[in-house]
């Protein structure tokens, strides 16, 4: 029994997630629990053999992936009947423009079937991996984690699982999580204003191609420009602060990440004017101004966020020789590939950027400033550099941002988004890429994915199978409004940050260093008492 | 003219006025010593050398350029390498990695490679010990490490602060020992040590620091001799 622990565990959590989205998530499900029970038991196989490895996880994989269909054979047999709906709907597939016709009785025992033998296969096919040699080993990770995420979003479109919005969220948060990571993980500066630099992106965006001030430039050049700005921010943001540490850094960090947004909410009237000359900049009226001259926007006070209201529409990217709507809000897949292709390249940049003489200076500033200016580290310089680089990507997500929703508004990049990023990195593991990208899968697929699902099928039922009996008007009017998991989101993320604390502060995937460092206190008490006793 | 000169510094921390004016020289391969009791001004002296502290008042100059005008950061690419009091290794890296660290200001890989091999037959246990993290090495062998890594940075001057601070007598022997071989390979030091017995036996000369000032300075044979000294920081009456 104590063999099929771990694949229990797992099969449970893919459980949790079939029992409240049912039929097709099955295979996708099968298909993650087979990958991590592939991934955990042939690392801790002790048999050596590739084709052993695969043999061995054979059985516990099975049986972690019938855990994983009870789920979903709840949901079909209890939950949607409990909401109301008939156990027998349609439920077609969709091809193009063609469907098949299916109901969801079929589409039950299609993907339970499916899930559980995928689901065994990839765990047959990950254990086998891990036989391989090193080399090899890495290309077929790639290579079959390329092939899933390919996948991901077309089977997503046939089936009508309808995830592909909440993915694409979960991307758009991965790349600010990865660019935080940088700041937090590698050079140990705590920001809690991360969002600042998403907001600077995404006005930069969409100042730049949309009618507010009547820029329409290309989306591939103004990602660049969004990145830049946002770097130049960081530095500006970094200058004053370099001389803090700690506790200080944090709140001013703070204090600029409320500011922004007040900053963009307020800039509706702008009007630059140089007093001595009378040259105007921006924004003078000549009928009321007396002006010499008037190099911009000649017409008034110059309205450059709209406030509240937000900037609307923005600009779409566009690639040559495809069809001009090939970017729109209807279709997620382009999006979708756009913001894969900004992660990879964003990794890509940071695992170089961590392996430069950069990176180890971070790594140094983080662990012990005075020593690492005697290596002849600048701090200045390096903690400058980590403050930019990390508010470049928020640059690309700002950028990608924009123009994916089409529209912005300064109440989108509010303290709490600071906080949930921070959240995905110290949740995965503080200084790990691997580790940065689960937590943001987590948390925002909690956010985005599970919560409001939780939050849909739990009002049908209650409108079906509870408010019905209640007689006491106040209390059905008190059911009616207050059970709702969205609106215990942040207290959950609390709540679970609370516990990795106390539990395993390191994070889910934590980087060697930083385990070290939280067991280094163990192993110094271990030697100075060998030392005493010496 | 001497290699490293320090004249009439002045350094404050906030009001309270820590050096009042010391002069000092340290010429081309030589051993000298800041001994003095606590809170004298020793470990100020070599910061302030190191840049870590400004003076208000005064110059550090090597070979006569001004060093007190440049950042920390700075004075160690003139070759101004200091060896931390209290060690202060990167507990997370390798012992390897240590070394490496101290030699980023450099970009002579070849060199660097050698100067690495020449540190581990200064000390064979870092060799032995290259793979594991600096965290968990003893007192002892931390303080190797950081003589290592200041090493590796090609210093023209090692400033040591308090080597054997916190060593067992055989480990606080080892780390003179290794001092009086780097001194016979022609490393100019200037160390400061609390232990002022064992630094008069390895060094040339000596100052003696008393609340910021320098009240002696002589070659370590006389200050041996010194009866005050004597007294005051050898513990002969």
């Amino acid at each position: 029994m104590e063999k099929y622990r771990t694949a229990i565990t797992i099969g449970l959590v893919g459980a949790a997630i079939t029992l409240l989205f049912g039929g097709w998530s099955m295979i996708l499900v099968g298909t993650v629990v087979g990958a991590i029970t592939g991934l955990n038991y042939g690392q801790h196989s002790a048999k050596r053999g590739a084709l052993d490895k695969a043999r061995e996880v054979l059985l516990p994989a099975l049986i972690g992936n019938i855990i994983m269909g009870l789920g979903g054979t709840l949901y079909t047999f209890v939950v949607v009947p409990l909401t109301g709906k008939s156990l027998n709907y349609d439920q077609p597939l969709k091809l193009g423009t063609g469907r098949v016709p299916l109901d969801s009785i079929a589409v039950f025992i299609i993907g339970l079937a499916a899930g559980i033998a995928i689901g065994v296969a990839v765990a047959a096919l990950i254990a086998y991996l891990q036989g391989l040699p090193e080399n090899v080993r890495r290309v077929a990770f790639i290579a079959s984690l390329i092939v899933f995420l390919f996948g991901l979003p077309f089977f997503d479109q046939v089936t009508g699982l309808d995830w592909i919005a909440a993915i694409i969220t979960i991307q758009i948060f991965i790349l600010l999580a990865l660019g935080l990571n940088i700041v937090v993980g590698y050079a140990g500066l705590l920001d809690l204003g991360y969002a600042a630099f998403f907001a600077i992106g995404a006005y930069t965006t969409g100042l730049l191609s949309s009618p507010q001030i009547d820029i329409y430039w290309n989306f591939w050049l103004v990602i660049w420009v969004a990145a830049a700005m946002a770097a130049f921010a960081g530095l500006v943001l970094g200058a004053p602060t370099l001389p803090l540490r700690g506790d200080y850094l944090a709140i001013v960090t703070l204090g600029f990440g409320e500011i922004i947004p007040v900053v963009f909410r307020n800039l509706i009237s702008v009007k630059l004017v140089e007093p001595f000359t009378r040259i105007c900049f921006v924004g003078c009226d000549p009928k009321v101004d007396v002006v010499r001259w008037c190099i911009y926007a000649c017409q008034g006070a110059l309205d450059l966020t709209a406030g509240e209201k937000g900037i609307n529409p923005i600009g779409r990217p566009m690639i040559p020789f495809t069809d001009e709507l090939l970017f729109s809000s209807r279709s997620y897949l382009p999006w979708y590939f756009l913001v894969f292709g900004l992660i990879v390249l964003s990794i890509f940049f940071i695992r170089r950027l961590r392996n430069s003489r950069i990176g180890r200076a971070w790594m140094a500033i983080r662990e012990d400033e005075l020593a690492a200016s005697q290596m002849g580290i600048d701090p200045v310089k390096t903690k400058l550099l980590a403050f930019s680089m990390g508010a470049t990507f928020s640059g690309f997500a700002g950028a990608f941002y924009g123009s994916y929703i089409s529209a912005i508004f300064p109440s989108v990049f509010d303290f709490s988004v600071s906080v949930i990023i921070l959240c995905m990195v110290i949740l995965g593991g503080l200084g790990n890429m691997v580790g940065v990208i689960i937590g943001g899968i987590l948390i925002m697929g909690t956010d985005r994915l599970f919560l409001p699902q939780i939050a849909t099928l739990l009002k049908d039922f209650m409108r079906h199978s509870v408010l019905g009996n209640v007689s006491n008007p106040v209390l059905k009017d008190f059911l009616e409004i207050s059970v709702d998991p969205n609106q215990m989101r942040l207290a959950i993320f609390g709540l679970v940050l609370v516990i990795m604390m106390v539990v395993r502060p390191e994070g889910l995937v934590p980087s060697e260093e930083r385990r070290a460092e939280l067991h280094e206190g163990e192993e110094e008490h271990g030697d100075a008492a060998t030392e005493a006793a010496a | 003219m001497s290699m490293l000169e320090v004249q009439n510094i002045h350094t404050y921390y906030d009001n309270i006025h820590a050096l009042k004016g010391i002069s000092l020289n340290v010429n081309e391969g030589e051993i000298v010593t800041l001994i003095g009791a606590n809170g004298a001004g020793k470990s100020t002296t070599l910061k302030t050398i190191s840049g870590l502290t400004k003076p208000r008042e005064g110059a550090v100059r090597l070979h006569g350029n001004p060093l007190h005008t440049l950042p920390a950061h700075k004075i160690v690419e003139q070759g101004i390498i200091m060896v931390p009091e209290g060690r202060r290794v990167f507990g997370v890296l390798t012992v390897s990695e240590n070394l490496e660290m101290g030699a980023f200001a450099r970009n002579d890989k070849q060199a660097i490679a050698q100067d690495l091999e020449k540190v581990y037959s200064l000390f064979p246990r870092l060799k032995e010990r290259r793979n594991q993290l600096a965290g968990t090495l003893s007192g002892g062998e931390q303080q190797m490490l950081a003589t290592g890594r200041g090493l590796m940075g090609r210093p023209r001057v090692l400033l040591l602060d308090e080597p054997s601070m916190g060593l067992a007598p055989v480990l606080v022997d080892l780390i003179f020992d290794t001092i009086q071989q780097l001194h016979k390979q022609g490393t100019t030091i200037l160390l400061v040590e609390q232990n002022a017995r064992m630094a008069l036996q390895v060094a040339d000369r000596g100052y003696v620091l008393q609340s910021g000032e320098i009240v002696l300075s002589d070659s370590a044979e006389n200050l041996r001799a010194n009866e005050s000294v004597q007294k005051a920081y050898l513990g002969i009456s």
